[in-house]
């Protein structure tokens, strides 16, 4: 039953558009067709254009050209900053000649008071270990325990004095010839280093403020150095002052020694009948 | 309109032919935009427009940025060639170079052997004493007794003298155990200087100021240690100081008792 009514239906479908009735509903729904296909005209007022380009003027005024001018503000003060504040051309070379005259004020008059002689001796010997002592040159320290015995004499015999007494004595040589060959050592060293400061005096004259990070450094590790230096001329006092002290020491022990002999002889006498 | 014309147009209508004309005709017809240069007051606007916003991007845009880029530039040379000049910081450099030969040879001079002693009791001694070997030190008292002696038995002295006598040969012992533990720390601080040294050869003027604090700290660190060689110093001073004060305390008290015992010995005789 469905099947008929739908046959019938299709049918008179069918019918209605082979009709000429339907080629005009055809032609009108194709026209309309191209009507809707055409893209609508966007059509702007004069007012939506001007509003648009007082925009873009607004941006560009204030969006882009406010922090441009900051920034150029900035940059400005930075400069300046930089150029007549913080490292002004006149203030680095002021500090560079300050540099130069300091070195060419107390450069030379120390150094001539550092070498001024201080040799004493009047006699031939110790005329001669004061020459090897302060000549600053370790090329002379071999020479030291010569000039040293014949000013002070050779350590004893072993016939002419008591072992203990020999040993203390060679000890008590043998640190004070260290004490004088580590001074020499240091006169040396403490003069190249005293050179290595005029280079780096020197450098600083002619450094410029980024360079001078690099100068200081070297500057700090040099006087490390120097530390390092001074500790050893410590270490060497420090052996000579405990030397003098078990010197005076065992000399106490020896006395000791010997009070306790001469009582028991005194009391061997004594007690004699 | 009559029944013929209605069925005309009607004809007309639903012809293919027309069919195919209308459609061309509309899409013919469809207004195209074109705007026409004068008589459109739109152009004139967007002509203002624009050239104001050509004068605005030259005003408000360009002339800054043109000033930016002096100004940059400016600041640019002004660094490559006043602060951070390449030379200067190549030379600086260099001086890392030359000071390195220069510490490399007064360390070397501290390497001429400086011991004399000539005896085996003392040689030992000072072999030890200038070895700036740390791990020497416990044995230093066996090498120190060896050749100054051991304080005396009880017998030989009264117990203030052998307590004074061991005082001082602690003091003395100490004394040369810190001079090598100084010899030491001071050949580590050299090593250390060196290192440092090595790299500031290659360090940047920006990371320069890292080594130069390091080398602070290092600074502080050694001026630590040589304190307490000096400490070492002024206790040993003060020891033989309070020796020389000791003796004249104990001969007033040996001159008291003698003056007794002779007091006593004349008036035995008296009587």
């Amino acid at each position: 039953m469905e099947r008929q009514v739908m046959k019938k239906t299709l049918l008179a479908f069918r019918e209605m558009l082979s009709k000429r009735c339907s080629r005009v509903t055809a032609a009108v729904l194709v026209l309309l067709l191209v009507f809707a296909l055409i893209p609508p005209g966007a059509n702007a007022g004069i007012g939506d254009i001007v509003s648009i380009l007082i925009s873009i003027y607004g941006t560009l005024r204030g969006g882009i050209g406010g922090p441009l001018n900051t920034i150029l503000s900035v940059n400005t003060s930075i400069r300046d900053l930089h150029q007549q504040v913080v490292w002004p051309v006149a203030s680095l070379n002021q500090a560079r000649g300050f540099v130069s005259q300091v070195t060419g004020q107390y450069r030379n008059a120390m150094w001539q008071i550092h070498t001024l002689p201080t040799d004493s001796a009047t006699l031939i010997n110790p005329s001669q270990l004061e020459a090897v002592l302060r000549s600053g040159q370790t090329s002379g320290i071999a020479q030291i325990q010569a000039a040293y015995q014949r000013l002070y004499q050779r350590l004893p015999g072993a016939n002419d004095a008591p072992a203990a007494d020999r040993n203390m004595l060679d000890m008590d040589d043998a640190f004070a010839q260290e004490a004088i060959k580590t001074s020499v050592v240091s006169d040396q060293s403490g003069n190249q280093m005293l050179s290595f400061a005029d280079t780096l005096e020197q450098q600083a004259g002619q450094a410029a403020p980024g360079s001078t990070p690099l100068l200081t450094a070297q500057a700090q590790i040099a006087n490390l150095e120097s530390q390092a230096f001074l500790q050893k001329m410590l270490a060497t006092e420090l052996r000579e002052e405990a030397a003098r002290l078990a010197h005076d020491n065992a000399v106490r022990k020896r006395n000791a020694g010997a009070t306790r002999n001469l009582r028991d002889q005194v009391h061997q006498v004594l007690s004699r009948p | 309109m009559n029944r013929q014309t209605i069925t005309r147009i009607e004809n007309l209508l639903t012809s293919r032919f027309v069919l195919a004309a209308m459609l061309i005709a509309a899409i013919v017809l469809v207004p195209s935009r074109a705007l026409s240069q004068f008589v459109d007051p739109c152009c004139a606007v967007i002509t203002t427009g624009l050239n104001t916003i050509s004068g605005l991007l030259r005003n408000v845009v360009a002339a800054p940025l043109r000033s930016i880029q002096q100004i940059q530039q400016q600041t640019a040379g002004f660094e490559q060639q006043v602060i951070w000049p390449a030379d200067a910081i190549n030379r600086a450099r260099g001086m890392a170079t030359l000071g390195q030969t220069q510490f490399r040879q007064m360390n070397q001079l501290y390497q001429i052997p400086v011991a004399s002693a000539t005896l085996p009791a003392p040689q030992r001694l000072e072999q030890m004493l200038l070895s700036a070997n740390p791990q020497n030190v416990a044995q230093v008292s066996q090498q120190y007794n060896s050749l100054y002696g051991p304080v005396m038995p009880s017998q030989d002295a009264p117990a203030p003298v052998r307590d004074l006598v061991d005082m001082t040969d602690a003091e003395a012992q100490a004394a040369m155990k810190r001079a090598m533990e100084i010899d030491a720390l001071a050949n580590l601080e050299l090593q250390a200087a060196d290192q440092m040294n090595r790299q500031l050869q290659n360090a940047a003027p920006g990371s320069a100021p890292i080594l130069e604090a390091q080398t602070g700290a290092w600074l502080v660190r050694a001026n630590a240690y040589t304190q307490s060689a000096m400490a070492e110093l002024v206790r040993v001073r003060s020891i033989e100081l309070a020796n020389a004060g000791a003796q004249i305390k104990m001969s007033a008290t040996q001159t008291t008792g003698l003056r007794n015992a002779a007091g006593t010995l004349l008036q035995q005789g008296a009587h």
